[in-house]
């Protein structure tokens, strides 16, 4: 049971308040970058290479240009004017803005179109004429790293070779000691494919750059504005936009999950071109370029090794990385963090053992990779240790529960220091996965099955219990481009004892605006209604890096019960002067102080702020405003476990998702409807890799499934009904206990479904399957084990 | 994307008559749909152009086609063909083998098409490039079966400037090219009506779904297959 301290009136943590902003987005009233539109704005459209792999011999704009409308067709030769053809990337790596001679990916940007309304932009885009002079591409990373691969990032001084960087963790030397020494050890290659955040909104911007006052104003769909204006200012400083002339605002968001993170082309060239014709420049991607050209996720060939004793002890895991990131290395990890924070891969389980290592390579594919809904590469991780400890089991004879029950860090042997060098927090494992068990059913589950099995039919039963890492972080090991990954939290409270609270962060979806305004109401006591929650804009909100990786309440939810306890402290000393009695006889419930033994005396909160503006005490500041910059002393660590059901079609290989069991422990939970609602998304985004999602090329380039009736988003109706709970061990360290939640679905899911879908065909020789686990690639796998024996 | 077509049909016609027509790459070109030869370059060379339309999407190909190989004994021809998008949308390799072979005074013709798409193509239409492929290569086959059946009996009397290229072309390393020839190709440039027609098209991919569809249904009540 959750326990709250407020009541209901005022709706701190624990009340399961319906979200504040949905009156606005279910009324479509909500404000995106689309609907933004400014006096003598122009719209951009951009062409887009058709090839992997191309030089480009000559644009011939002159067709486009007489088409009325048409303003101007911008080349990467005209951006060099102004150095603005390259940018850097979040890993301190280079991207071309606009090419001006080679393509690397197919539906790289080639040339912009300006028009003056979008469906002209459009036709200009189609009248541009390329000609390309056509390469062979290189699209397998493992073809990549041969020695007489073609160099494809020829553009940088002395580069021999395909190789991004190297990354390492843990002590290689021991893990093969104990690898070499181990009763059992279990070894499987693994593909976590390259996918797509496929937000429902498209990247897209509006770029104002007001000549006469030299401001840039930057309507822009991003997760994480402060960060955008900064980098904006560094890399355009030069030609006069310092940062207090940059001014960006991420309105509503429709969806980012990290794909919002990174700089695209398209927005730089939108500032260019807004800078040099002083005219407002919209750019919305229409969806097959979202897909096809913004940063994917995942795409890490893993191989995995795990060892342990014969009587299912783990004692050691390895796992070696190779990483594919397309044309350049764009990811959103944090500067010291190549792999992000893979290192979580030793998993929920207590061992001392472990090495890892990760090469990453340049291919002809889109750059990337975000952390798509999860905390910089904790999904992959996650499913090796998932999928090795199933395979460690079969190996071993035991049951995958009873296994994993036998190998889980205990909840006193917290806080645990992992072989990777991470310390966590805190949890309880075995109470997770025994409630998952029991909801579920398990042992009957098991019986179920055999008796299925005897009459020929399929079912299997998959686990996860997963660790996850989130709420990046402390700024002794966190920073990008050399920012500290603290957040920030601003409130002002109003003569009449309503507030605003203003965030360094951006909800595009979570629900800031009421599960702030809870942690305020918390603190406070003021009534989470009268608590305006802001974020987003530049000008207003302190200065904080954004919102990915499940680190909005580890970072900014943390800061506003900070600040909202300065408020308190503040508060109490004017009681105290109200009251007429020291500060120490004062007795806080929420909403009021009063006096120790005699409740009648007291000041409620609104008293006390009205003070503050009417009647403060002499020496003391007036008003009743407070901000924190609040850096984690450490990471949060939430888990899960997960338990999911599959019937398996014999015929046709379809698979059915029967149950799933969600049991999560991020913590205290702020708003438990909010925390159920992400999890139905985490895992309806978990199933969709698992079973349906992945970014096709073929060797000559080609993105197959660049559109949504080739990339298989999940819907609805391929959901199941997510049977979803929770255990709860606060956080040591956060101020209010709480963790991250919004990724581990995410996370947790996709090992869960595939363990079960391999435990269904287990008894017929199937050790592994392949995420997205289709039918049709489950047919041939059964066909391979002699399953089907018909000639297709 | 890569695509192997293969593809093998009969003609009621001397295997003589269908090889001279065959080997003419401008003789054959006006069987297929939407395609035109716009310049003889040498006797091995040419430079066509394909137009297709494609759903909302109308491909104009430009590109080089090469005789490879001619073997007039074996009745054997390879083909090599790169095309590039006339927008810079994308780009088509070829290679084709042809086969003849004499069956009871008809011939059979077989050939495979190795075909590699690049660009827009490739992107939208992967699903659907076999069907359609299939579709052109019908076209193609009545296209050319008509042109054969209506020559053959008027064989001779075809206008001279026909039976001199058909000639020429059937001893294959005839030097026949004039200026008149390079600046003049026979073969007018694809009109729209050549083009391939889309609402057949994909009428014919949906109908192929549905039908499957249909007969499906109709098997599970006992029906007879449409």
């Amino acid at each position: 049971m959750i326990k709250c301290n407020t009541s209901k009136e005022i709706g701190g943590m624990g009340h399961s308040k319906k979200r504040k902003e949905d009156a606005r987005f279910i009324q479509g009233k909500g404000n995106y970058v689309d609907d933004i539109k400014l006096p003598g704005m122009l719209y951009m459209d951009i062409v887009r290479s058709p090839y992997a792999y191309a030089k480009i011999k000559n644009i011939d704009a002159s067709k486009a240009l007489e088409i009325p409308g048409v303003v101007a067709v911008v080349t990467g030769k005209d951006l060099e004017k102004y150095n603005l053809h390259w940018m850097p990337t979040l890993m301190s790596d280079t991207q071309m803005v606009l090419p001006t001679d080679t393509v690397m990916y197919q539906a790289q940007e080639v040339a912009a179109v300006i028009a003056t309304d979008r469906y002209t932009a459009r036709d200009g885009k189609e009248a541009v004429m390329v000609d390309y002079e056509p390469m062979k591409p290189v699209m397998d990373p493992f073809k990549a790293m041969l020695p007489d691969a073609p160099v494809l990032r020829s553009d940088k001084e002395g580069k021999t070779d395909n190789h991004i960087w190297h990354w390492e963790v843990g002590d290689k030397e021991k893990t093969e000691e104990v690898f070499n020494n181990a009763d059992i050890t279990v070894k499987q290659q693994m593909h976590i494919p390259r996918i797509h955040v496929a937000s429902i909104e498209t990247c897209g911007c509006v770029a104002s750059y007001n000549k006469v006052e030299n401001h840039l104003t930057m309507y822009m769909t991003t997760q994480a504005p402060h960060a955008i204006r900064t980098v904006i200012a560094l890399v355009a400083g030069h030609v006069g936009l310092t940062e207090e002339k940059v001014r960006v605002i991420s309105p509503d968001i429709g969806g980012g999950f990290g794909g919002k993170v990174p700089v695209y082309p398209g927005y730089v060239i939108a500032i260019a071109v807004s800078f040099l014709t002083g005219a407002p420049i919209k750019w919305i991607e229409d969806r097959s370029e979202n897909l096809q050209a913004d940063s994917f996720a995942r795409d890490y060939h893993i191989t995995a090794e795990m060892a342990g004793t014969k009587d299912g002890k783990i004692q050691a895991t390895r796992f070696k990385v190779l990483a594919d990131h397309g044309y350049t290395d764009a990811s959103a990890n944090p500067s010291k963090f190549p792999t992000g924070l893979f290192s979580i891969g030793t998993g929920s389980y207590d061992y001392g053992t472990a090495y890892m290592e990760a090469d990453a390579v340049y291919t002809n594919k889109p750059p990337g990779g975000v952390a798509y809904r999860c905390s910089f590469r904790v999904t992959e991780a996650v499913h090796a240790i998932e999928r090795m400890t199933d395979m460690f089991a079969k190996e071993v004879g035991k049951d995958p529960a009873q296994l994993r029950m036998e190998n889980f860090i205990k909840k006193e042997d917290f806080p645990w220091a992992s072989p990777t060098g991470w310390s966590y927090d805190s949890g309880d494992y075995h109470a997770g996965l025994k409630k998952a068990m029991d909801a579920v059913g398990y042992h009957e589950l098991r019986k179920e099955q055999l008796a299925l099995r005897a009459e020929g039919k399929l079912m299997g039963i998959g686990i996860s219990t997963f660790t996850e890492v989130v709420g990046a972080g402390p700024s002794k090991d966190f920073d990008i481009l050399g920012i500290k990954m603290f957040d920030s939290a601003e409130i002002r409270v109003h003569p009449t004892g309503k507030a605003i609270a203003r965030f360094g962060t951006k909800s595009q979806g979570q629900g800031h605006e009421t599960t702030y305004a809870q942690i305020v109401a918390e603190e406070l006591g003021i009534p989470m209604e009268h608590i305006q929650i802001e974020e987003g804009d530049t000008d207003t909100a302190p200065y904080g890096l954004g919102t990915y990786a499940s680190r909005s309440t580890p970072t900014a939810g943390a800061a506003a019960a900070m600040a909202a306890r300065k408020l308190r402290a503040k508060a109490k000393k004017i009681a105290a002067y109200l009251l007429e009695v020291s500060e120490q006889d004062l007795e806080w419930e929420p909403g009021k102080f009063f006096v120790k033994g005699a409740p009648e005396k007291a000041k409620t909160i609104q008293e006390i702020v009205f003070a503050a503006y009417t009647n403060h005490p002499q020496g003391m500041e007036a008003g009743f405003e407070a901000t924190h910059y609040y850096d984690p002393p450490n990471l949060t660590f939430p888990s899960g476990a997960y338990i999911c059901v599959v019937e398996i079609d014999p015929e046709t290989c379809d698979i059915k998702v029967r149950r799933f069991v969600a049991i999560d422990d991020c913590g205290n939970i702020i708003n438990p409807m909010i925390v159920q609602g992400q999890v139905h998304g985490g895992l309806t985004q978990g199933i969709a890799p698992a079973m349906y999602e992945e970014l096709i090329y073929d060797e000559a380039g080609n993105i197959l499934n660049g559109t949504f009736m080739d990339y298989l988003v999940p819907t609805a109706v391929e959901s199941p009904n997510w049977e979803t709970g929770h255990t709860i061990t606060p956080s040591p360290h956060h101020p209010i206990g709480a963790k991250g939640v919004g990724e581990s679905p995410t996370v947790g899911a996709p090992p869960a479904i595939v363990n079960a879908i391999v435990d269904a065909v287990a008894h017929l020789g199937v050790e592994h399957l392949e995420i997205p686990v289709t039918p049709f690639k489950l047919y041939k796998k059964l066909k391979s084990v002699g399953y089907f024996d018909d000639k297709a | 994307m890569n695509t192997l077509i293969e593809k093998e049909f009969d003609i009621e016609q001397p295997i003589g008559l269908v090889w001279k027509s065959l080997a003419d790459p401008e003789d054959v070109v006006t069987c297929v749909p939407g395609a035109a030869i716009t310049e003889k370059i040498d006797d091995k060379n040419y430079k066509g152009e394909v137009v297709t339309k494609f759903g909302p999407i109308k491909a104009k190909y430009s590109g080089d086609i090469e005789i490879v190989e001619l073997n007039e004994g074996e009745h054997k021809m390879v083909l090599k063909g790169r095309g590039l998008d006339s927008k810079g949308k994308g780009s088509a390799d070829m290679l084709m083998n042809g086969t003849l072979e004499e069956k009871d005074g008809k011939t059979q013709v077989k050939f495979t098409m190795d075909i590699t798409i690049v660009g827009m193509l490739a992107q939208f239409g992967s699903r659907l490039i076999n069907d359609v492929s299939d579709q052109l290569l019908n076209q193609f086959v009545d296209n050319f079966k008509n042109k054969l059946s209506a020559s053959a009996p008027a064989e001779e009397s075809v206008p001279d400037e026909a039976a001199e290229t058909v000639a020429a072309s059937a001893g294959g390393t005839a030097a026949l090219t004039s200026t008149e020839k390079r600046t003049e190709p026979k073969t007018p440039a694809p009109q729209e009506d050549n083009a391939l027609n889309a609402t057949s098209l994909i009428g014919t991919v949906i109908k192929s779904i549905f039908g499957g569809i249909v007969d499906f249904f109709k098997s599970l009540f006992g029906g007879k297959k449409s």
